[in-house]
């Protein structure tokens, strides 16, 4: 069993250090982000550009090669909706440290990106959604079976999905949780590699719980099926447990020292 | 619907070692032998051990074979080399041990030169029982012999630190890091040594061995979960080929060392001997050994035979 994939978040258009440094084609932000993330032991490294309607195309493959080049055993999540700017970085992309992966598809205006997938030979995450969240487990299995008919159509191979049951906050949304864990395990149970954003979880909640918060749904969602994230990877708590849950799934051999690989 | 050949493909893959200056070790991507899966890098390689010291404890069919060498390290290791052609010699120094002869590290030294300089195929250098001795011993060898690329065996939990820095680290060879049958303290120790700054292409590692009948399930479990790790789960901190010392143990095993006198029933004891020597031989490699350490002439033979039809 292979073990838990962690995508770092922290390259991401939302944070005002970023927008600038990637409208201003400033390397040094991104670089240092991104090292932050892979010396915390981030396994991919996801870059969102955000719509970037104007540049896109431009911005997407010179950050990918920016990346590429400093972090070359990094592989790297390229996260937009922009279809014309997920090519153009592609394109780009060097595999030697496995393929890129598109966030994201969903079941609804987005999934021409599963199309896209299969023609660059990339990963894809899949969101379990249509528009807006979705409303039950129903909705969420009947757009992942929609995502897969589309694969199949396309000559994907579902080895190459990653389904985002779309993780919800907890602070207004508590009694969607179970449920949320509950499609991990349905999905799992069909043999299917899963994701989420652990943020979305503890959205909106003090800076001081939401470690613990994200890092709490984590192991419950790991022991759902959970196969990888979407993290904050300088959350150390999140991170040494989910280390520890490859050890006690198996998926990685026990040593004293576990930790500090 | 034809027939499809199932293969199982691994992501990771056995680190290849260089000893000496061309023996390689590891390098495989399968499970030991299963050259139908894939590449199973370089051939288990064949040692023989021999004793700085003359082997008066050895059975009397193998003083009758080396007997006559055993007086001088080297030339017994020639009559090995030219008679036999083992891919390297392991150099015993049951000599220094504190408790025997307690030959100096010094001497230990020089008579690895000596080998070093008139032996053609790599060394491999034991110790004797003191872990104490052996990391002074392993010391002033590895200096004398820098960049040689040979294997010091080996670098336990007690010493590791001494003779990943001197043998390791400073003078340029290889360390083996052993651990007795414990698979977490296998992958903990490779680490330890790692993290004291070995390169892993600077490593290799002894699991633990033991002679069939002596808690063997134990080895060839062990052995087998450190090549699932290493190749399934592409753990790279155990991605070290492995050596096992195979003749250490199978000929203090009783049916190696009774006597006919002794033990009529069991037969003769050069063939039990060599039939000890030889399953354990097989066994361990079977379980992924890269390497295998042994005494007498005819399991030498038999095992490089087995290694050959099998790949």
């Amino acid at each position: 069993m292979a073990r838990f994939i962690t995508i770092g978040e922290r390259i991401h258009v939302i944070s005002p250090v970023i927008r600038k440094a990637l409208q201003e084609r400033d390397p040094k932000p991104i670089i240092e982000r991104a090292r932050e993330q892979v010396e915390a032991g981030a396994n991919y490294l996801d870059v969102n550009i955000g719509p970037a309607d104007r540049d896109g195309e431009e911005l997407m493959p010179w950050v990918v090669k920016l990346l590429q080049q400093e972090f070359p055993n990094t592989p790297l999540c390229l996260d937009t909706a922009n279809t014309k700017a997920l090519e153009a970085g592609i394109k780009v992309y060097d595999r030697k440290a496995g393929k890129p992966i598109i966030n994201s598809a969903d079941a609804g205006s987005r999934i021409g990106m599963i199309d896209l997938a299969a023609e660059y030979d990339a990963m894809v995450i899949g969101l379990c959604a249509k528009e807006g969240i979705p409303r039950d487990n129903d909705e969420r299995i009947q757009y992942c079976t929609e995502i897969l008919d589309r694969a199949m159509a396309a000559g994907l191979d579902p080895e190459n999905i990653l389904f985002d049951p779309l993780f919800v906050v907890v602070k207004g949304m508590q009694d969607k949780q179970q449920e949320v864990l509950e499609a991990l395990r349905q999905i799992t149970e069909m043999g299917f590699k899963t994701t989420g954003g652990l943020s979305n979880v503890s959205n909106g909640c003090p800076k001081e719980l939401r470690g613990l918060i994200e890092a709490t749904f984590c192991a419950m969602a790991i022991q759902c099926g959970l196969t990888s994230a979407i993290v904050n990877p300088l959350n150390k708590m999140l991170m040494d447990i989910i280390k520890t849950a490859d050890v006690i799934k198996g998926r990685n051999l026990y040593c004293d020292s576990y930790l500090e690989l | 619907m034809a027939y499809k050949k199932p293969s199982q493909k691994f992501s990771g893959k056995i680190r290849e070692v260089t000893v000496g200056s061309g023996l390689k070790l590891g390098g495989e991507s399968v499970l030991p032998f299963y050259k139908f899966d894939g590449d199973t890098g370089a051939k288990p390689a064949v040692g023989m051990e021999i004793w700085d010291v003359f082997p008066e404890s050895w059975p009397q069919s193998l003083k009758d074979i080396f007997g006559p060498y055993a007086d001088d390290p080297v030339k017994w290791a020639k009559f090995c080399v030219e008679k036999y052609n083992p891919d390297f010699i392991c150099i015993k120094f049951e000599g220094a041990n504190p408790e025997g002869d307690d030959r100096s590290p010094e001497d230990c030294a020089r008579i690895a030169e000596r080998l070093a300089g008139e032996v053609p195929v790599p060394l491999v250098i034991a110790g004797c029982d003191s872990d104490e001795k052996n990391a002074k011993v392993f010391t002033k060898v590895a200096e004398a012999l820098p960049d040689k690329n040979y294997v010091f065996l080996s670098a336990i939990e007690a010493n590791y630190k001494e003779i990943g820095a001197a043998c390791g680290m400073a003078y340029g060879n290889i360390v083996s890091a052993e651990s007795s049958v414990d698979l977490n303290l296998a992958k903990q120790l490779n680490i330890l040594i790692t993290q004291l700054g070995v390169k892993p292409e600077k490593m290799v590692m002894n699991p633990g061995c033991a002679a069939v009948g002596y808690g063997f399930e134990y080895v060839v479990t062990t052995m087998d979960r450190i090549k699932l790790a290493a190749l399934d789960q592409n753990d790279s901190t155990l991605q070290m080929p492995i050596i096992s010392p195979v003749s250490f143990e199978t000929w203090k095993a009783k049916e190696a060392i009774a006597t006919e006198e002794d033990m009529p029933e069991w037969g003769g004891q050069e063939e039990r001997g060599i039939a000890m020597e030889v399953s354990t031989a097989a066994g361990v490699l079977a379980a992924g050994s890269n390497a295998v350490i042994l005494r007498h002439p005819k399991s030498v033979e038999v095992i490089r035979k087995f290694i050959d039809e099998l790949l």
